[in-house]
C-alpha cells in the first residue's frame, strides 16, 4: 500500500513537521510505503488557470516541474493526506498551490454527483483521503470549515474514503499522537 | 462599518489583467462606488505577489484602502494559491500593527460549476480572515456559471448579467452608506445565468472545441500516470 503525504507547513512551523514524522513513521511501521512532500522545500510553480492540462496535454500540467511528481504521486498512491496549518479554516498557502496544480487528475467534463455538478474522473481508481488541520487552540468555526472543506476536495477528487481531524499547538504531545494514530486507524488505514 | 472614502479591488485570479471574471465582476462594483465619490484602486494577486517589493507596495495599499474587494475564482471549493498567500501575508502584517486601520472586506467568489453553493466554504474562509485580520465583514456574494463571462466585461453581456449588475449595484449603494452587502444582493448574485443542463453541456462542448484545436481530442481521456 503506498501514501502520500501532503505537508503544508509554512517555514520554521516545527509543530507540523513533527506532525508529518509521526504520521510518516506509523503508516511505515504498519508496511507502507510513504512518500512524503515537505512542499515549501520544493520547487512548485503556481495553476495559472489556462486549463491545458484538460485540452492540450490531457492529464499533465503545462508545467514542468515537482508539481508534476506530485500528481503522480498522489494518484499512484491509496491515500493521501493533507496535513496543514489551518489557514481562515482551510489549507496554507503551501498546501493549496499542490492542490490547484492535480486538477490535471480529473477530467474537465462535468457530471452530476449528489444533485450537484462537479467534474468526471479521468483515473480509474483514486486514493482515499485524510485531513489533517493544526490549529493553535480550539476554534470551532475553523474546525467546521476545515472538515467541510476536506469532504468537498472528497467529492471532487473523487476519494472512496475522506476523514479530517484537527489537532492543536498547545496540546500534550503524546496526545496528538495518539490522535493521529487515531485517525489512521479509525480510517481502517492501520492496523495497531 | 465606517463609510469608505477610498476602495481597494484585489483581484485574487492568476490571469492577466483584463482576461478574468473575477475583475470583471470587480471592476464593476468599483465603477459604481466611484460614481458614489469613493477614490478607488485595483491591484492583482499575479503581479503583486511575485517579489517581496511588490508585496510590500500590496501592504501599503491594503493599508490606505477604507474598503477591501476581495474578487476571486474558486480553485477545488477555495481561493486560489496566489489569493491565499495574499491573505497570509496582509493578516501577518495587520497583526503586527498596534492598531490597524479600521477598514472593510468584501469578497466575491465565482464558480465554474453551475450552483452557487460551491463557494460557501470560500467566502466563510473570507470571513474568517476578516475576523482574524481585524476587518469589518461586509459579505461574500457568490456567482455560479461563472463560465459564461469568461472575462468580459458585464455591460458587453446585456441581459444575462442583468441580475449580476443589479446585485452589485445594490451591493454599492450599502457599501457607500457604511453598511455591509445585503441580502438582496447575494439572492440576485445567485440566481442561475442559465439552466445548469444547459450550461453543462455548453461547458463540455466548449472543452471538446477547445480539445480539437489542439488536436488532442483523441488524448482527453490520457492517463499518464498509469493505470491504464
Amino acid at each position: 500500500m503506498k501514501a502520500t503525504i501532503l505537508n503544508g507547513a509554512l517555514p520554521g512551523d516545527s509543530f507540523v513537521d513533527e506532525a508529518a514524522a509521526s504520521l510518516q513513521y506509523r503508516l511505515h511501521a504498519n508496511g507502507w510505503a510513504v512518500t512524503p512532500w515537505t512542499l515549501r522545500q520544493e520547487k512548485i510553480a503556481y495553476c495559472l488557470g489556462c486549463f491545458e492540462c484538460w485540452t492540450k496535454t490531457p492529464g499533465v500540467c503545462r508545467i514542468d516541474d515537482a508539481g508534476r511528481q506530485v500528481a503522480a504521486s498522489i494518484i499512484q498512491s491509496d491515500l493521501v493526506i493533507y496535513l496543514t496549518p489551518v489557514t481562515f479554516g482551510g489549507y496554507s498557502s503551501e498546501l493549496k498551490k499542490v492542490i490547484d496544480r492535480s486538477i490535471c487528475l480529473i477530467s474537465p467534463f462535468f457530471k452530476r454527483i449528489n444533485g450537484e455538478v462537479h467534474h468526471h474522473a479521468r483515473y480509474r481508481r483514486y486514493p482515499a483521503m485524510i485531513g489533517v488541520g493544526v490549529l493553535p487552540g480550539t476554534d470551532p468555526e475553523q474546525e467546521r470549515i476545515f472538515h467541510t472543506l476536506l469532504a468537498r476536495n472528497a467529492i471532487n477528487m473523487h476519494a472512496p474514503m475522506h476523514d479530517s481531524l484537527v489537532i492543536y499547538r498547545n496540546q500534550e504531545a503524546g496526545s496528538a499522537a495518539v490522535a493521529l494514530r487515531g485517525i489512521l486507524e479509525s480510517s481502517g488505514r492501520v492496523s495497531v | 462599518m465606517k463609510t469608505p472614502k477610498s476602495a481597494l479591488l484585489l483581484v485574487g485570479s492568476a490571469k492577466l489583467a483584463g482576461e478574468s471574471t473575477s475583475e470583471a465582476l470587480g471592476a464593476y462594483l468599483l465603477q459604481r462606488l466611484a460614481e458614489h465619490g469613493i477614490a478607488t484602486e485595483t491591484r492583482y494577486v499575479a503581479r503583486a505577489m511575485r517579489t517581496e517589493a511588490r508585496i510590500q507596495e500590496l501592504l501599503q495599499a491594503v493599508d490606505r484602502a477604507d474598503l477591501i474587494v476581495l474578487a476571486f475564482p474558486l480553485y477545488v471549493d477555495s481561493l486560489p494559491y496566489l489569493a491565499t498567500q495574499a491573505l497570509e501575508r496582509i493578516a501577518a502584517h495587520r497583526l503586527a500593527q498596534p492598531a490597524p486601520s479600521p477598514a472593510a472586506l468584501l469578497a466575491i467568489a465565482n464558480c465554474g460549476f453551475p450552483e452557487t453553493r460551491h463557494t460557501a466554504p470560500a467566502l466563510e474562509m473570507c470571513a474568517r480572515f476578516a475576523d482574524q485580520a481585524g476587518f469589518a465583514w461586509a459579505g461574500g456574494l457568490g456567482l455560479g456559471a461563472g463560465g459564461v463571462i469568461s472575462g468580459r466585461s458585464l455591460a458587453g453581456l446585456g441581459g444575462m448579467a442583468h441580475n449580476i449588475a443589479a446585485a452589485l449595484d445594490l451591493t454599492a449603494d450599502a457599501l457607500a452608506a457604511g453598511q455591509p452587502a445585503p441580502e438582496d444582493a447575494r439572492d440576485l448574485m445567485e440566481r442561475p445565468l442559465l439552466p445548469a443542463n444547459l450550461y453543462v453541456w455548453m461547458g463540455d462542448i466548449g472543452w471538446l472545441a477547445q480539445a480539437r484545436q489542439y488536436r488532442a481530442l483523441t488524448r482527453l481521456a490520457a492517463r499518464p500516470y498509469g493505470q491504464g
